[in-house]
C-alpha cells in the first residue's frame, strides 16, 4: 500500500510546540537546572545515554529537560544529535578488568575475589514512598554528606585495588568454554552499515548495548519464564568506571576520561550442539553505558539465547530480538500511526462499505461482521 | 604521558584553567584548531571469547595548539573546550626541551595527590557496602 503525503498545518504545528512548552512552565516553578538533572536524576540520565548510544551525561540531562522527562524522546534526541557531529576517533579496546568497582556481586558464588560489594543500590530495600523528600533542603543534603563522610575512619583508609573476575576462576578450572558456534566474528558497525541477518555477534552486541531497557527486559524475562531454554545465573554483575584511551595522530595512546559501565556475565549450562554432551558452562555477555543492572542482565541472557542452536522461542530469534528492542525505531514506527493516514484509511473504508453493501444486498446467510484490526 | 593525561582529565577544571592562564604570559601560544566537540566510538570486547564490538559513542572535545613552536594536542571526554585547550598547551610543554622550567610537573604532582585522595575516599565509601550473606543453615 502506498502512502499519500499531507501538506500544510505549519501554524498548528508551531502552536502545538508552543503549547507543550506552555504546559511545561505554566505553573511557574523555578527552572530545573541541567546540573540538577544530571546529578539528582542520575539513573534517568544513565538510561538516556545507554539507549541514546551516546556517553554524554550532561547532554542527556538537557534532553531529559527538553522532553519533560520522557526517556524515549530524550534518547531519540541524542541519537539525532550524534549524526550532527563528525566521528574523529575510535578508542582502543576498553578493558573492563581495569574497572574502578562501585558494585560487584555474584549470585553464583558467595565468595568472590574481593568479596561481594553491593555498591549504590536499592536492592534489598523496601519501596516505601519517602514523603520527607518534599521538604528536602540544601541544608539536609549537607548534613547527610557530613554524616556519611564521618562513617569513614580517616586513619584507616584502604588503598584502591582491582579484583579478578568470577568467570576467570571458572575458566582456570576448565569449566567455562566459549559457546563454540560457527558464526561470523567480524567486527561490524551497525551505525555505518545496516544490520543484515544472520547478524554477526558484534552487531548483535552493539545493537543490544543501545537497545531499550524495557524491550530487553520483556524478551529476557520471556526466556527465563520458559519461552526458550536459557536458565541463567548472574556469574558476576559489575558497575563502575573504565578508562577510555585513544591513539592520537602521532600514534601516542592517550587517556581521554572514564566511562561508567554496567557489565553482566550470565552463566548458563545450555548445550551448544547434540554432539557435545559435556555440560560445560558458557556465558551470555551484557555491557552498557551507565548504571543499568536490568539492561546488562537481560542483554547477557539474550546474547546467550540468540546463540542457542535450538531456537523456537522469540528470545532465540536474533531478528525478533534486535528489531523489537531497538527503542528509537520501535517508538518511531508506533508513533507514525498518529500521522494522517486519511487516504489509506478512506480506501480501506470504501472497500469495507462496498463489502457490507454487497452482503446486505445478497439474500444468502452471509452477514456483515465487524472488521478485525 | 598516560599519567599526565589522567591527571589533566580528572583534575579540577578551574585549577587547570588558572594554571594554564599563568603559563600564557610566559609562552607564545597559537591555536591551530579551536576546541570542538566530536565523537569517539568506543570499542569493547566480551570477557570470555574476546569478541570485539562497538559499545557506543562518547562525546569528546579536541584542540590543537603550538606553544613556542611545539605542537600540542588535547583530547578529553565531554563538552570541555577549556580543558581540551589546557591539555593541548600542557601536552606541548611536556614535549618541549625546557619542560623542567615550566612548573608543569609541580602542578601535575599536586593535582595527582588531590585526585588520589578523592578516589581513595570514594573507594572506602564503596567498601562499606561489602557483604557476606550467610546461608540460613549457618549461625
Amino acid at each position: 500500500m502506498g502512502y499519500i503525503a499531507v501538506k500544510g498545518g505549519s501554524d498548528a504545528i508551531h502552536q502545538a510546540k508552543e503549547l507543550v512548552e506552555f504546559y511545561r512552565v505554566k505553573e511557574q516553578t523555578p527552572p530545573v537546572s541541567v546540573e540538577q538533572i544530571r546529578t539528582q536524576m542520575r539513573l534517568a540520565c544513565d538510561k538516556v545515554i545507554s539507549e541514546g548510544g551516546l556517553y554524554a551525561p550532561e547532554y542527556a540531562a538537557i534532553a531529559l529537560k527538553q522532553s519533560e522527562g520522557d526517556v524515549f524522546e530524550a534518547a531519540f534526541i541524542l541519537r539525532a544529535f550524534i549524526t550532527t557531529l563528525q566521528r574523529r576517533y575510535y578508542s582502543e579496546t576498553i578493558n573492563t578488568r581495569e574497572m574502578f568497582i562501585r558494585r560487584k556481586i555474584s549470585a553464583s558464588f558467595r565468595e568472590i575475589p574481593g568479596g561481594q560489594v553491593l555498591g549504590p543500590t536499592r536492592d534489598y530495600t523496601q519501596r516505601i514512598l519517602d514523603t520527607t523528600k518534599i521538604e528536602e533542603t540544601l541544608k539536609d543534603i549537607r548534613q547527610f554528606l557530613d554524616r556519611f563522610e564521618s562513617t569513614i575512619d580517616k586513619e584507616q583508609i584502604k588503598e584502591i585495588t582491582t579484583y579478578g573476575k568470577v568467570i576467570d576462576l571458572l575458566k582456570r578450572e576448565g569449566l567455562l568454554k566459549g559457546v563454540g558456534n560457527v558464526e561470523d566474528t567480524t567486527l561490524k558497525d551497525i551505525t555505518r552499515e545496516a544490520i543484515k541477518f544472520p547478524a554477526p555477534r558484534s552487531a548483535r552486541l552493539q545493537m543490544m548495548a543501545r537497545a531499550e531497557t524495557g524491550g530487553l527486559m520483556a524478551l529476557g524475562y520471556s526466556s527465563m519464564r520458559g519461552f526458550g531454554n536459557t536458565h541463567p545465573t548472574v556469574g558476576e554483575l559489575r558497575y563502575g568506571t573504565v578508562p577510555v584511551r585513544v591513539r592520537d595522530r602521532a600514534g601516542r595512546v592517550r587517556y581521554i576520561g572514564k566511562i561508567e559501565l554496567t557489565e553482566a556475565e550470565m552463566i548458563t549450562t545450555m548445550k551448544t550442539d547434540k554432539k557435545n554432551s559435556v555440560p560445560l558452562y558458557s556465558i551470555g555477555y551484557g555491557l552498557c553505558f551507565g548504571q543499568n543492572d536490568t539492561k546488562a542482565i537481560c542483554m547477557g541472557i539474550l546474547d546467550r539465547a540468540m546463540r542457542s542452536p535450538e531456537g523456537g522461542a522469540p528470545a532465540n530469534d536474533a531478528e525478533f530480538v534486535l528489531y523489537h528492542t531497538e527503542g528509537v525505531e520501535a517508538m518511531g514506527f508506533t508513533n507514525h500511526l498518529k500521522l494522517p493516514h486519511y487516504v489509506t484509511f478512506q480506501a480501506g473504508l470504501s472497500n469495507v462499505r462496498q463489502a457490507v453493501e454487497r452482503a446486505n444486498a445478497a439474500p444468502a446467510k452471509v452477514k456483515a461482521e465487524p472488521v478485525a484490526g | 604521558m598516560e599519567q599526565a593525561d589522567y591527571i589533566l582529565c580528572e583534575c579540577d577544571a578551574a585549577a587547570l584553567e588558572a594554571f594554564v592562564g599563568e603559563l600564557e604570559s610566559c609562552h607564545t601560544i597559537q591555536i591551530i584548531r579551536q576546541p570542538a566537540v566530536c565523537m569517539t566510538m568506543v570499542k569493547a570486547e566480551d570477557s570470555v571469547e574476546s569478541q570485539p564490538f562497538y559499545l557506543g559513542e562518547v562525546l569528546v572535545t579536541d584542540c590543537e595548539v603550538q606553544v613556542d613552536g611545539q605542537a600540542g594536542f588535547g583530547l578529553c571526554m565531554g563538552d570541555e573546550p577549556v580543558r581540551s585547550y589546557c591539555m593541548a598547551v600542557i601536552d606541548a610543554l611536556l614535549l618541549s626541551a625546557d619542560f623542567a622550567a615550566t612548573g608543569v610537573k609541580a602542578f601535575l604532582d599536586q593535582q595527582a595527590v588531590l585526585i588520589a585522595d578523592r578516589e581513595r575516599l570514594e573507594y572506602n565509601f564503596i567498601q562499606q557496602t561489602k557483604v557476606d550473606f550467610k546461608l540460613m543453615e549457618q549461625d
